[in-house]
């Protein structure tokens, strides 16, 4: 099972755990629709569009209603801690919340208890969380932006509103950011950068950079780095190494964005759209695997 | 007989609101955890004194919710501060991306773009705290100058990052950045 466990902005939304399943623009989970809009919704709704095309089960989703006031946050975490042991999750992604630093240390303990450790990933305020918390290296995969990545950089900040290395041309800095990351044990085993030039670094080595397509209006666009970390999260699901999904993660974004035409003004369901017409021209040419019924 | 003892949750917000005496330190937890907030008093470490003994622990990715509750109650704090005495202040600048037609403004990881012509918000990205997604729906083809403002709607840090790229934003459409 892969499981997608975040909060969604419809404030009265109990906490709900299910399937999801598209209909239409949104995505439904037992009953319940969520608007595919920048956030959770984005990242289950492109995770979902690759187990689709990957013709995998899709998506089991932990997801609560939750405007700010950390209420449904405060769920997610209680039931993670409860029943990821029971769950057994191959794949747990985790993503918008509000960090609490204390629950995201009691879920890593509860994660050690799994028979199986699942491949843990965090975005997001959750990946915030990680590494406010010091538990940034019990996470396999976080996919930061530039100005995440300053915040990971820099071992007194809570918040990357808070930081030291703050420079908007962060790119030029990455390498450096990288190693302090590292050296202050607030990365994760793999890093997928996102920006004008993705960053898939292992144990602090770049092991690749994606430059290619370059659409740089994607980044005006809420929900795009949503979409990479769910398309990693399928891709990990579907037995690729972490690197490898995050370089495919990353050149099916940009392909997508690029077939789409966008604009700043492109939402971000748009995009998402477009993936399986990019899964099926470029997934054998990039993954190296070729069988449209999956990976194998 | 032992008695039987409860494990107490343990609590590090990261972030502190300092007063000047006691009595709205004491008044201020209160309004707080009634509103369900995570918090707890505590000294504060000597190089963030202001002259009280007594500051609130706060999760400091509230910060904005907790100050707006804290004015709205009357409740006279000096300033909230991140715990960590090396964090840096929190971030002031922000940067302008030209892409024709639109300009994005960035401030820390939150990002905010609007259509040169008409002023109207095209998008909002960036950012990982709940209220964010809301923001992004209430900001959606609204002119920045008519923009309800994320400070605030908004909860948490994010939500103030966003309120700075809109101020910038609306300074730009206020100065002529427009064909």
């Amino acid at each position: 099972m892969m499981l997608i466990a975040g909060t969604v902005p419809i404030g009265d939304m109990p906490l709900t755990f299910g399937k999801a399943s598209s209909e239409g623009d949104s995505l439904v989970v037992e009953g319940q629709r969520i608007p595919c809009t920048q956030g959770t919704g984005a990242m289950v709704s492109a995770a979902l569009a690759t187990t689709e095309y990957l013709k995998l089960e899709a998506p089991q989703v932990l997801l609560a209603g939750d405007v700010g006031q950390g209420r449904g946050s405060r769920e997610i975490y209680e039931y993670l801690v409860e029943n990821v042991a029971e769950l057994e999750p191959e794949v747990l992604a985790l993503h918008y919340w509000l960090p609490d630093m204390a629950l995201t240390r009691r879920l890593c303990a509860a994660i050690e208890k799994c028979a199986r450790r699942p491949v843990l990933i965090a975005d997001a305020a959750s990946m915030y969380s990680a590494k406010a918390a010091g538990v940034a290296e019990a996470f396999d995969i976080f996919t930061p932006d530039a100005a995440e990545m300053a915040f990971l950089a820099d071992p007194d900040a809570t918040h990357p509103a808070y930081v030291r290395f703050m420079l908007f041309n962060n790119m030029e800095r990455m390498p450096e950011l990288i190693e302090s990351a590292y050296e202050h044990k607030n990365a994760a085993r793999l890093l997928l950068v996102k920006g004008a030039v993705d960053y898939i670094v292992r144990d602090g080595e770049v092991l690749a950079t994606v430059t290619e397509p370059d659409v740089p209006v994607m980044e005006a666009i809420g929900g795009t780095g949503d979409t990479i970390t769910g398309m990693v999260s399928a891709f990990v699901y579907a037995g690729l190494e972490p690197h490898e999904a995050a370089i495919i993660a990353a050149r099916a974004n940009r392909m997508a964005g690029r077939v789409a035409e966008v604009t700043p003004a492109t939402r971000v369901r748009r995009v998402i759209d477009h993936f399986p017409a990019v899964f099926t021209k470029y997934l054998c040419e990039w993954s190296g695997v070729c069988t449209t019924g999956g990976v194998e | 007989m032992a008695f039987l003892k409860h494990k107490k949750e343990s609590f590090n917000g990261g972030g502190l609101v300092l007063f000047d005496v006691v009595q709205p330190a004491m008044q201020a937890e209160k309004v707080l955890k009634k509103a369900d907030y995570k918090v707890r008093l505590v000294a504060p470490p000597p190089e963030l004194r202001k002259g009280c003994d007594l500051a609130v622990e706060i999760n400091l990715v509230e910060q904005p919710g907790i100050e707006r509750l804290l004015r709205q109650n009357g409740v006279d704090y000096v300033e909230v501060r991140p715990l960590k005495v090396d964090t840096s202040e929190i971030l002031e600048i922000v940067r302008v991306v030209d892409f024709g037609d639109w300009v994005m403004v960035k401030a820390a990881n939150m990002k905010l773009t609007f259509e040169k012509e008409s002023g109207k918000i095209v998008n909002t990205s960036g950012g990982g705290c709940p209220d964010i997604p809301v923001m992004h729906a209430e900001l959606l083809e609204k002119r920045v100058s008519e923009a309800p403002r994320p400070g605030d709607l908004g909860y948490t840090l994010c939500s103030l990052m966003l309120d700075r790229a809109l101020e910038e934003s609306l300074s730009l459409w206020e100065g002529g950045e427009r064909p």
